[in-house]
């Protein structure tokens, strides 16, 4: 017994002792998301402007899918305008400006850290109460992150909320259009596979993310859901031109697992996609074979691609064969 | 005398028949009480066969009782059904009803109920009428029948002939299925653009320990913090009126 809480005493040291290495070793970033592997690979974050490019290039942009008619509660009847072509020219890129706020990745956080800080213990107010009392500042003009939430205990201590109760009294408080104060049984895990198996992907993320913080780790827990079962199906184009796309090739590059999508983009013919996707992953995984040969030679375009399925792919022959009818085919186009 | 002993009869049996119905009534739907055979030889009893008549016909609660008990547990196989394709076909399930009231404009609400107890009203609702139309929130096109498809609200009872209490189940039912995922929800679109999630205040973040010199203040705004000038020039502004001189 005591040997067991020895023993658990020294993995808490040493697991202290290693984050705080890290942390030292870790360059400081100016919002704290990083990315979820380990220092020891390279330091790209999630808001890097090199990464959310690569990003923005392989979500794509496709008005009718951005702006495809939804249910709305209150209808308006179409306006049909007579437009000359410079103005059609304005309206569309007036169009894809504000598509290009809604395709808008959300942040990709590391997983909030449990807060169970106790600011003072007066054991003189134990069994004065028999509930707990949650003590919210409403002070309109602060950002919900700095606002204290404490709870009197009936022992007597006074402790800061934990994250779960922060969010249902701010939500009760400071209501958010959407939010509902119980977790929707949607995200139970039998719910969440009768929906996913309707291919209702985007319209479970757009949920969680009404519903959840984005460093939640139930939102953590659904993303991760159903980026797995978008890749295990292999419909990639559920997700195509929205905003969780680019989440979805952060989480399949930093696993390894960009394969399945290659073989999908270069079956849709995307090959500048299939580049992109590649370079991210050397930008990843820069200790990989195929990023230290490409950072070598300078490649680029399709080598990069051939360079990757040679080295470090899974499905070498299915990426080859994808690359070779690609090249057939332009070859059969150019003559 | 004898139309005298005729009622009489009848009292009993309809008595008898009220002990002897333990049938529980569903809610929504007609149940008729069970006919059970009667004991041979007590005199009550050959009153009863000889003045008594059945409150309905045997076949009739059959009938009902089975359908009830087919459907009751998965609501959802009466839509696949052949007798559901013969009688509403892919027309929704209130598409023939129509209304019966004085005058051009129908009143603003519908009945409120059209069962009360046994009895059924004339011209029941479309949920009514038919007792294999069970609303249940699994059973999602039945449900989707009710919704507009163009803006997600459930459909007026006004225009489906729906009586109030069915329509109250009717909204319960959509609101647990798209609380469980089964039916489409629009939610709004949320903006991450300009937040902090850094967690580094102290309010989110690890306490600072008490500073060890008690003159120290232990978070920064404990001591005196001086206000911005414009700040409290903009609010005397907008208050000037409510300011003592």
């Amino acid at each position: 017994m005591a040997a067991l809480t020895a023993l658990r005493g020294l993995l808490r040291i040493s697991s202290r002792v290693r984050d705080t290495h890290l942390l030292s070793r870790a360059t400081p970033s100016a919002s704290s998301d990083r990315c979820l592997c380990s220092a020891a690979r390279a330091n790209v974050s999630f808001s890097d402007p090199e990464v959310q490019q690569l990003l923005k290039r392989v979500t794509g942009c496709d008005l009718q899918k951005v702006f495809r008619p939804t249910q709305q509660p209150t209808l308006r009847p179409p306006s049909y305008k007579l437009l000359t072509d410079q103005q059609l020219q304005e309206a569309v890129s007036l169009a894809r400006r504000e598509a290009e706020e809604l395709l808008a990745p959300p942040p990709e956080l590391e997983e909030r850290v449990p807060v169970c800080d106790v600011l003072s213990h007066d054991a003189i107010l134990q069994g004065a109460d028999s509930a707990k009392l949650v003590f919210t500042d409403i002070t309109l003009n602060i950002p919900h992150r700095e606002r204290f939430v404490v709870v009197r205990e009936p022992s007597g201590a006074l402790r800061k909320a934990s994250w779960e109760e922060r969010d249902r009294v701010l939500q009760i408080y400071f209501p958010k259009e959407g939010r509902q104060l119980t977790t929707p049984t949607l995200f139970t895990d039998d719910n969440l596979k009768v929906a996913l198996s309707e291919g209702r992907h985007e319209e479970v993320l757009r949920r969680s993310l009404v519903q959840f913080e984005p460093d939640a780790a139930e939102y953590k827990r659904v993303q991760r859901l159903v980026y797995e079962d978008v890749e295990r199906r292999g419909s990639f184009d559920l997700l195509r031109s929205t905003r969780f796309f680019g989440g979805l090739v952060w989480f399949l590059t930093n696993g390894k697992r960009i394969d399945a999508l290659l073989l999908d983009m270069l079956h849709r013919d995307l090959v500048e996609d299939a580049v992109c996707l590649v370079r991210l992953f050397h930008l990843l995984h820069p200790q990989s074979d195929s990023a230290q040969q490409a950072s070598n030679t300078h490649t680029s375009g399709l080598d990069l691609i051939k360079l990757y399925c040679q080295s470090d792919s899974q499905q070498r022959g299915l990426i080859e064969l994808a690359l070779q009818t690609h090249q057939q085919a332009t070859a059969l186009s150019c003559a | 005398m004898a139309a005298s002993m005729r009622s009489i009869g009848r009292l009993f049996c309809r008595t008898n028949l009220l002990h002897q119905s333990l049938q529980a009534v569903r809610p929504g739907h007609v149940t008729l009480p069970a006919i059970r055979s009667h004991q041979v030889g007590t005199p009550c009893m050959q009153l009863n066969r000889q003045f008594c008549t059945p409150v309905s016909p045997e076949k009739d609660v059959a009938d009902t009782l089975d359908a009830l008990s087919r459907y009751k547990d998965r609501p959802w196989e009466y839509l696949e059904s052949e007798e559901y394709i013969e009688r509403y076909g892919t027309r929704p399930v209130w598409s023939d009803y129509r209304r019966n009231h004085k005058g051009g404009v129908p009143p603003q609400k519908t009945r409120k109920t059209c069962i009360r107890g046994d009895k059924i009203c004339g011209n029941p609702c479309p949920i009514c009428r038919d007792p294999n139309v069970i609303i249940h929130y699994q059973n999602v096109k039945l449900l989707q029948q009710f919704v507009s498809p163009y803006t997600g609200l459930v459909l007026d009872p006004t225009r489906t002939g729906v009586c109030m209490k069915q329509q109250k189940r009717l909204n319960q039912a959509v609101e647990t299925a798209r609380d469980h995922g089964l039916m489409p929800l629009q939610v709004p679109h949320v903006d991450f653009s300009g937040q902090d999630y850094s967690n580094s205040h102290a309010a989110v973040g690890n306490t600072p320990p008490a500073p060890v010199k008690t003159s120290e203040p232990w978070y920064y705004w404990y001591g005196t913090l001086n206000p911005d000038d414009r700040e409290v020039a903009r609010v005397k502004k907008i208050y000037k009126d409510y300011l003592k001189k």
